[in-house]
């Protein structure tokens, strides 16, 4: 009896990222410059304007959102038969009302179905070529297009309209407490897979409507490199070095990459001194996403950082909540970590104990 | 030791990268031969050859999301980690590959 691959829903969701991500930048993208120009979504080629057609596309692209996260999913459960009944089933998320999250789900359903019958679907030689083709596609997208339609669409479907209605019910100290728990967990690891998780969320909620958490998200992705260039003009300023040599030359590359929304440029610093540098960026994230939040700081585009500020809605408060975190997350780095001697090159590398144990080869 | 292998993360811009060269460094600090694939937002590159994977004895995927060609490794050994842990032990992951091909053999 062959057994079903290993592959989690992790990586699927993961990878489904990776594909969404281009995505949503230029329909935002498009959307943000269409608005500015004055152009709004249209549905009919009469008296079209070019910047509402910019819009138009933009909002189209959107649309595609559901069905580019489901189709990717199931296509990196099952590979290739995945992807038709994938995205099949973000369509059928999509005329649910279930948005994003009922294409996640739909994709995660989708992908599983066709890889059981991929494993345990056995037909005549004669009919191998159609497995692919024809058999495992049809076959999904009936179940799970079933299972979607009449079992989970509704209460998914609910659960996204309850979640959209409790954030806009939400008063402005409430925000500033959502905001700032936001902030937090946003970027704990700097881009790695802890905070793909909240991104992951605030994308959803775009895709949804609601765009007060992605200004979060792309705010607070530049407070860790914002904050540790601060932090070294700070300590030059008070003459307590705090960064070695090599550190000082990653900050040099961290600031421009994090005005890019990079925020990983950070990384190499951190790892030097983790636990003083992660409290400090996380406390300048939070501060600034309580700001953003609570001060009505929207962003339909959910990459390109510095760029899309200006597209933002509220943009003055975005760069306050922007420069009220980087200077904690510097004040705090300036306080939190040890004088130096700052003749060294860089702290004496030793890697981390790490249990692998538990690898080999397969 | 011949190594070959493949970097690839969830946004394709900065871990996939990080994690290849903190592995090559650390392959070659200790003398093996080492040829890692990217496989970022801009596509594939430094793809492998069909003969650098003949010629390897093993295959090492620092990869957090699905990745194009993996039926290019079947019948070979293969070890899989995240681009973090990569990041974070790269000596002793391939000081992890010598011993399990050590004990291989």
């Amino acid at each position: 009896m062959p057994k079903m691959k290993k592959v989690g829903i992790k990586a699927p969701v993961l990878t489904a990222i990776g594909y969404l991500l281009p995505l949503v930048v230029a329909s935002g993208l498009l959307i943000a410059i269409g608005n500015l120009t004055g152009g709004e979504d249209v549905t009919s080629l009469d008296g079209i304007t070019v910047p509402d057609a910019l819009t138009t596309i933009g909002v189209f692209g959107m649309g595609l959102l559901p069905s580019f996260i489901a189709g990717y999913i199931a296509y990196a459960i099952a590979d290739r038969p995945g992807l038709a009944p994938g995205f099949l089933m973000g369509q059928v998320a999509s005329f649910l009302g279930a948005g994003f999250l009922g294409g996640l789900i739909g994709g995660i359903i989708g992908g599983y179905i066709a890889l059981f019958f991929e494993t345990y679907l056995k037909v005549p030689k004669w009919a191998q070529a159609l497995m692919p083709m024809m058999i495992i596609p049809t076959l999904t997208a009936i179940i799970a297009g079933l299972i979607m339609v009449f079992v989970l669409g509704g209460p998914i479907a609910a659960l996204t309209a309850g979640l959209t209605a409790f954030i806009k019910g939400l008063d402005q100290s409430q925000k500033f407490a959502y905001g700032f728990i936001l902030g937090f967990i946003q970027h704990l690891d700097y881009g790695g897979a802890i905070s793909k998780v909240p991104n992951l969320i605030c994308d959803g909620m775009m895709a949804d409507g609601i765009y007060g958490p992605e200004a979060v998200k792309v705010l607070g992705s530049m407070v860790p490199p914002f904050g540790v260039t601060l932090a070294l003009l700070l300590s030059k300023a008070i003459h307590k070095p705090i960064f070695y040599k090599e550190e000082i030359e990653n900050i040099k590359v961290a600031f421009p990459m994090g005005i890019c929304m990079i925020t990983e440029g950070v990384i190499p610093i951190a790892m030097n001194d983790l636990v003083r540098t992660i409290i400090s960026t996380a406390l300048g994230d939070a501060v600034c996403g309580a700001i953003a939040f609570s001060m009505g700081v929207e962003s339909m585009v959910p990459s390109g950082g510095m760029f899309v500020v200006p597209a933002m809605k509220n943009p003055g408060w975005a760069l306050v909540a922007l420069a009220a975190g980087s200077c904690v997350t510097a004040i705090m780095l300036v306080l939190l970590k040890k004088k130096i001697d700052p003749a060294m090159e860089k702290k004496v590398e030793k890697e981390e104990e790490v249990d692998l144990s538990g690898l080999s080869f397969s | 030791m011949k190594i070959v292998g493949v970097c690839a993360c969830c946004s394709g811009i900065a871990h996939t990268y990080m994690a290849k060269k903190a592995i090559v460094n650390a392959a070659e600090a200790m003398g093996d031969e080492i040829h890692m694939e990217t496989q970022g937002t801009i596509g594939a590159e430094d793809e492998l050859t069909a003969n650098q994977i003949k010629e390897a004895d093993c295959v090492l995927l620092c990869i957090d999301v699905h990745i194009e060609g993996m039926d290019r490794f079947k019948n070979k050994k293969v070890m899989k980690i995240s681009t973090d842990l990569a990041i974070k032990a790269p000596k002793q992951i391939i000081a992890k590959i010598h011993r399990e091909l050590e004990k291989a053999i």
